[in-house]
C-alpha cells in the first residue's frame, strides 16, 4: 500500500501567470520515511496543501492509504494525517500545555487521558519544564519541538512535515530527527520537506524531487547518488537536477 | 460540544493575556460613557434648567407690563431684568446691549398700552350692554392708538426655535391680559345692573379645559429621554459593543497570518463550531460590556452629580436586545476579520466604518434631530436599530414582543454578515 499516491496533479492558482502544478505524478510506500525535495517554487507547498485538503487540485488524483482526498472523505483523511505546518502555528500568548490541551479537545481528546497524552510528549520532546510557559517567549528550537507535538496529539498513521528544523540549533534538531526515526520506526509514515539536504539524505529511505510543478527525479538517496558518478551527495544530485540558477 | 468549550476556554485565556484589548473591551467605554455624559449634560439641561436674561423696558407702568414681567419670571426660565447699575433699562441701552450680545432677548413695553386694553375691552362691554339694555356707558378713548405694540429684539445669533418660543410665550401673556381685562368689565357692568348681587356675584372662569402632560413611561418622570444619562449610556454602551469588531478582525487575522487558523481546519470536524465558540464568547463579552456599562448608569452616575439610569420594568427584553446586538457586533468583527488580509487594514476599517454607521445611526446625537435624508439612511445603520429597542425597552416599557422588528432586524443583518464570512472562506480554499 502507499501512504500517499498523486496522479497527474496540476493546480494554476487565480491570478497566477503561471502553474504551481504541472501534471505532477509520484507515490510514497507506507510506513517509510520520506522527502519531498525541490527548490523555491517548485510547488511543494501547493503539493501538501492539496494532499490535506486546504486547497483544492485544478485536476488530477490524490490517494491517501488508498482513500481518494475527495469533499466527501476529507474528514477520514484529516483523522490519519498530521501536519507540521512551517509556521509556528501556535498561539504564542498561550502556554505550551494550554495550545497543546485546545487542539487536543479539538482532536476530541479530553480529560486525564489527554493529560497524560501532553505530559508524555513534552518529556519526549525535552519541554516539561516549559510546559507552563507561553509559547511566545520559548526559543525557536522549543517552538518548533512544540508545534510538532500539535500535530501528532491524535497519533496520525502519516505525518507529513514541512521545514521542520528550518532555524533551529542542532540539539534540538538532532531530537526532532531522532524522534521522526522512532515515529516512523511504531510503523507510520513520514513525508518530510526541507532544503536541508543533508538532512533529507540522512534520514529520508525514499525521496522525491519536484521543480516547477513536476517531478524530475525519485528514488532511494544512495541510489541517486550512485546512479551519477559526478555526485558525492544528495545536494549534488539535486543540483544535477534542478540546476544552479537561483528561484524566486 | 468540546470543541466549542474548548474554544471559548481558548478565547478566554486570550483576551486575559491581553492588557491592552481587555482595557479595549472594558475600561474605555467606561471612560467614555462616563466623559459624553458628563459633557452632554450641559446642553440637556440648556432645554430644562438653564434661564435666560431678558432686559425689560416698562413704558407703561400698568398692569400689562406687570403681568409679562411676572409671567416671565413665573415661567423658570427667564430672569426679568429691569434695572441695570440701579437705573431703570432704557430703550436706547437695551438695543445696545442686545445688538452687541450681551444679551439675548429685550421687551420694549409701550407706554399708554394698558389703557389701551381696558379702553379696548370697555368698548366691546359697551357695545353687548347697548344689546341688552343696559344704560351703564364705560370710557372709551376717544381715539385707539394706531398699532400700539410690545416691541421684541432678539440677539442677531439668536435661533428660530427659541425666538418663535419667546414670541408664542409672550403672545399668550398679551391675550391672557386681554382676557382678564374683559372679563374683570363684564363682571364690572353685570355688577352695576343687579346691584344686589354684590358680594356673591361669581367669578367668570374662562378656562374650561387645561392641558396636562403625563409620561407614559414606569416611573412618571417627565422628559427622562431628555437627560445625558438615559442618552449617553446606552448609546455608547452599543457604541462600545460594536468596537469588539477590532479585537475580533485582529484576533481572526493572526490566527490567520500565524498559520494556527490552518492548524484549526486540518483537524477533523466542522470549523463551524470553532467558530461558534468563538462568536458565543464574543456576544458574552458583549453583554458583560453592555451591562458594565448600565450598572456604570445607575450607580456611578448619581455620584458625578449626575441622574441615574432607569431600565423600565421588562428587563428580559432588555438582556435579549444586548444578547442581539453582541450578535451583530461580533458579526460584524468576523466579516472584517475574514475579508481584509492584514491587521491595519481591518482595524482601520473597522474603527472608521463603525464611527460612520454610530454617527449616522444616532449615537452621537438623537435621529430625530438629524436632516431627513441623513435620517432614512441613518436608520439602515444596526446601531440605530439596537438604540431604537433600548429606548423602547427603558423609556417605553415595551416588551419583546415590542422590541421584535428592531431585534429581527439585527440578527438577520448578523446572519447575513457571517453568510458573507463564509462564503468569502469557501471561496479562498476553493
Amino acid at each position: 500500500m502507499t501512504s500517499i499516491a498523486v496522479t497527474d496533479l496540476h493546480k494554476t492558482y487565480a491570478g497566477a501567470l503561471t502553474p504551481s502544478l504541472e501534471g505532477l505524478s509520484f507515490s510514497f510506500p507506507e510506513g517509510k520515511i520520506v522527502g519531498l525535495l525541490g527548490p523555491n517554487g517548485a510547488g511543494k507547498t501547493t503539493t501538501i496543501s492539496i494532499l490535506c485538503g486546504l486547497v483544492k487540485a485544478g485536476s488530477g488524483k490524490v490517494m491517501i492509504f488508498d482513500i481518494p482526498q475527495d469533499a466527501a472523505r476529507r474528514e477520514a483523511i484529516k483523522r490519519i494525517i498530521g501536519i507540521v505546518p512551517q509556521q509556528i502555528a501556535l498561539f504564542p500568548q498561550l502556554t505550551a500545555k494550554e495550545n497543546l490541551c485546545y487542539f487536543g479537545n479539538l482532536y476530541g481528546f479530553k480529560g486525564k487521558a489527554l493529560k497524560q497524552k501532553i505530559d508524555h510528549y513534552l518529556e519526549i520532546f525535552g519541554l516539561e519544564k516549559a510546559a507552563d510557559k507561553e509559547v511566545g517567549k520559548f526559543s525557536g528550537g522549543m517552538k518548533r519541538r512544540t508545534n510538532i507535538i500539535a500535530a501528532i496529539l491524535h497519533e496520525p498513521r502519516l505525518l507529513i512535515l514541512d521545514e521542520p528544523t528550518a532555524g533551529v540549533d542542532v540539539q534540538s534538531r538532532t531530537m526532532i530527527l531522532q524522534f521522526l526515526k522512532e515515529y516512523n520506526q511504531k510503523g507510520n509514515s513520514v513525508v518530510y520537506t526541507s532544503h536541508l539536504l543533508d538532512e533529507a539524505q540522512q534520514i529520508c529511505e525514499d525521496v522525491a524531487i519536484i521543480d516547477e510543478g513536476k517531478l524530475v527525479v525519485q528514488g532511494n538517496p544512495t541510489d541517486l547518488i550512485r546512479q551519477h558518478p559526478a555526485c558525492r551527495n544528495l545536494e549534488d544530485v539535486f543540483l544535477h537536477y534542478t540546476g544552479h540558477a537561483v528561484r524566486d | 460540544m468540546l470543541r466549542l468549550i474548548a474554544t471559548i476556554r481558548k478565547e478566554w485565556l486570550l483576551l486575559l493575556r491581553d492588557k491592552a484589548g481587555l482595557a479595549l473591551l472594558f475600561a474605555m467605554p467606561i471612560i467614555l460613557i462616563t466623559v459624553m455624559a458628563l459633557i452632554q449634560d450641559a446642553p440637556f439641561k440648556d432645554y430644562q434648567e438653564v434661564k435666560f436674561d431678558i432686559l425689560t423696558v416698562d413704558n407703561d407702568q400698568g398692569r400689562l407690563g406687570r403681568y409679562i414681567r411676572e409671567g416671565l419670571g413665573n415661567s423658570g426660565q427667564f430672569n426679568v431684568i429691569d434695572s441695570l447699575n440701579d437705573q431703570p433699562v432704557s430703550e436706547t441701552t437695551a438695543k445696545a446691549l442686545i445688538g452687541e450680545g450681551h444679551y439675548k432677548i429685550s421687551i420694549i413695553i409701550p407706554k399708554g398700552s394698558t389703557a389701551e386694553i381696558v379702553s379696548n375691552a370697555n368698548k366691546i362691554v359697551n357695545d353687548i350692554s347697548k344689546r341688552m339694555g343696559i344704560p351703564v356707558q364705560l370710557p372709551v378713548k376717544a381715539i385707539a392708538a394706531d398699532s400700539l405694540a410690545v416691541q421684541l429684539y432678539f440677539d442677531p445669533a439668536a435661533k428660530k426655535a427659541f425666538k418663535s418660543a419667546i414670541h408664542q410665550a409672550l403672545d399668550n401673556f398679551l391675550t391672557q391680559v386681554q382676557t382678564d381685562l374683559l372679563l374683570e368689565r363684564i363682571q364690572l357692568q353685570l355688577k352695576s345692573k343687579d346691584s344686589t348681587a354684590t358680594d356673591t356675584f361669581p367669578a367668570i372662569k374662562l378656562k374650561a379645559v387645561g392641558l396636562q402632560e403625563t409620561n407614559l413611561g414606569k416611573n412618571q418622570e417627565i422628559d427622562v429621554i431628555s437627560n445625558s444619562v438615559q442618552h449617553n449610556v446606552p448609546a455608547w454602551s452599543i457604541f462600545a459593543m460594536f468596537f469588539i469588531v477590532i479585537p475580533i478582525a485582529g484576533n481572526m487575522i493572526r490566527e490567520r497570518e500565524d498559520g494556527s487558523l490552518v492548524r484549526m481546519k486540518l483537524i477533523p470536524g466542522n470549523y463551524l463550531s470553532i467558530l461558534s465558540g468563538k462568536l458565543l464568547f464574543f456576544v458574552g463579552i458583549c453583554v458583560v460590556q453592555f451591562y458594565l456599562m448600565i450598572v456604570i448608569g445607575i450607580y456611578v452616575m448619581p455620584l458625578l452629580d449626575l441622574p441615574a439610569l432607569q431600565l423600565g420594568v421588562n428587563h428580559l427584553a432588555g438582556f435579549i436586545t444586548a444578547v442581539t446586538i453582541g450578535v451583530t457586533a461580533t458579526a460584524y468583527g468576523i466579516l472584517i476579520g475574514t475579508l481584509f488580509k492584514t491587521p491595519n487594514q481591518a482595524l482601520n476599517f473597522g474603527a472608521i466604518s463603525i464611527v460612520i454607521l454610530s454617527a449616522i445611526g444616532g449615537i452621537w446625537i438623537p435621529l430625530e434631530i438629524m436632516p431627513e435624508n441623513i435620517q432614512m439612511i441613518g436608520r439602515l445603520s444596526p446601531l440605530s436599530w439596537g438604540l431604537d429597542a433600548i429606548n423602547d425597552v427603558y423609556l417605553r416599557n415595551g416588551n419583546v414582543s415590542f422590541i421584535l422588528p428592531d431585534i429581527t432586524r439585527l440578527l438577520a443583518c448578523g446572519l447575513v454578515m457571517l453568510g458573507i464570512a463564509a462564503w468569502v472562506e469557501q471561496r479562498r480554499i476553493s
